[in-house]
């Protein structure tokens, strides 16, 4: 690694000020699994590393009067072990545990896997579908914004230099919403997704499609949501029929490329069966509610 | 330079570092505990696995300011000048190891699932060792050994 100066923030406040101080060429750790990688790679050369590490009021797992409110500090195994999450929303489980390995999930942290913002992030698409919405401190300041705002593109979200994410919150019509993620990878441990993707519904009456929300990671330059498979769902009969018709639309809202791991053509057979079976599953535990 | 001062294996150590040493160099360079192994250096093989206040992390992933005051234990950490703990017993008995340059790691990992879960299923093992790579030996001694300290662990067998 090249040489930089390490300082270490003990509130999101002192962070921002330490980021303003010695910006624009610093950049913030907080779990390290990528920023480590880069770091060795010299993908990034700052003067300065950030570590926010020992900034309680970026920790913890919340139920408040917004909703489900999860510091950005809270790492995989943190989400996994929770007990509100483990009833309320196993797809956050799954998720979470289909990231790197026991070794990785103890030290990655969620609000690390979103501001990395690769397009494969397994954090992502159940949060999308669950509408979450994110909080950015930074000089003036905090701001509120949907979790889709907040990715700009492959690696680069809305944060500036002297900005931190500091939370993450699942609003509170959300609470319980039925939802499941899926993820395809080459193996189970230690791969990146191929396709991920998560669906979150309400069963609305004569057992139709209510408020259903579908999201889709690696096939896009972000994570994103499928509105075409969304609108025709919205009011419609839950059946199988209706469950694949939304998995060839899903294909549609994506623009998935060819690279290394697989090719587009192969990510768009994955888009529509797993938005399929990530509507299946999801109805399923609606059933057993 | 970044002081750090920390408990390693029950003891506390300190040292002056540059900033951009890993908690990995900080116990292999400065306090020469080379059982933490290098391997890839980027978080996917898992030799250099120890545990940071109870859990298990890749060294290579933690820059020493990130650790100080914390409690570390590394596979020096395991073993009595009397006896080995049982984890490394198991592994012995069964041959788990062949070559041994992930060893250290997996044990580490295998301790770290036993302090949390005294009654692993062998799917359970499988993804606590996920993280562990190793190309000599197809993992099922290990497995083998880890359920077998589980059970000397628990005291529900009599060590060898």
């Amino acid at each position: 690694m090249r040489a930089f100066d390490f300082v270490s923030a003990e509130s999101a406040d002192q962070a921002v000020s330490l980021l303003s101080e010695h910006g624009p060429n610093v950049i913030v750790l907080a779990g390290g699994t990528d920023i480590l990688v880069d770091l060795k790679h010299a993908k990034h050369d700052p003067d300065v590393v950030v570590d926010i590490t020992r900034a309680d009021d970026l920790k913890g797992i919340e139920v408040n009067d917004e909703g489900l409110r999860m510091g950005a500090l809270v790492t995989h195994t943190e989400i996994m072990d929770d007990p509100y999450i483990q009833e309320n929303f196993p797809a956050l489980v799954h998720a979470a545990h289909t990231i790197g390995a026991v070794q990785t999930r103890n030290l990655g942290t969620l609000g690390g896997n979103l501001v990395t913002c690769v397009p494969s992030m397994d954090s992502g698409p159940a949060l999308m579908a669950l509408e979450a919405e994110v909080t950015v401190a930074g000089p003036d300041g905090t701001r509120r914004m949907d979790l889709e705002e907040f990715f700009v593109g492959p690696r680069k979200t809305v944060l500036e230099h002297n900005e931190v994410l500091l939370d993450v919150i699942i609003p509170k019509r959300n609470l319980g919403k039925p939802t499941d993620f899926l993820k395809f990878g080459l193996r189970k441990g230690q791969a990146l997704a191929l396709v991920n993707a998560a669906s979150a519904l309400w069963v609305g009456e004569g057992n139709t499609f209510k408020d259903v929300k579908i999201s889709l990671g690696a096939v896009a330059p972000t994570v994103i949501r499928a509105p075409a498979a969304e609108d025709f769902l919205e009011g419609r009969e839950i059946t199988p029929e209706n469950m694949a018709e939304a998995g060839r639309l899903a294909v549609e809202d994506a623009k998935p490329i060819d690279d290394f791991r697989a090719s587009a053509s192969y990510r768009r057979d994955l888009i529509a069966v797993l938005t399929k079976r990530t509507l299946d599953n999801a109805y399923r535990l609606a059933q057993n509610d | 330079m970044t002081d750090v001062t920390l408990t390693i294996n029950g003891e506390e150590r300190s040292a002056s570092v540059p900033p951009e040493t890993s908690l990995l160099r900080l116990l292999r360079d400065e306090f020469y505990l080379t059982g933490s192994k290098l391997g890839c250096d980027v978080g996917d093989c898992g030799a250099c696995t120890v545990i940071v206040d109870g859990m298990p992390v890749n060294a290579c992933l933690m820059l020493a300011g990130q650790v100080d005051g914390r409690d570390v234990v590394t596979i020096e950490g395991l073993a009595t000048l009397e006896d080995l703990h049982p984890i490394q017993k198991a592994f012995e008995e069964f041959a788990s190891l062949q070559c041994g340059f992930c060893g250290p790691g997996v044990i580490i990992s295998a301790k770290g699932l036993l302090d949390r879960n005294p009654d692993p299923t062998k799917e359970e093992i499988k993804d606590a060792l996920s993280g562990n790579l190793c190309r000599c030996t197809g993992y099922t001694k290990m497995i083998e050994a880890v359920q077998d300290a589980a059970r000397i662990l628990r005291g529900e067998k009599e060590a060898a």
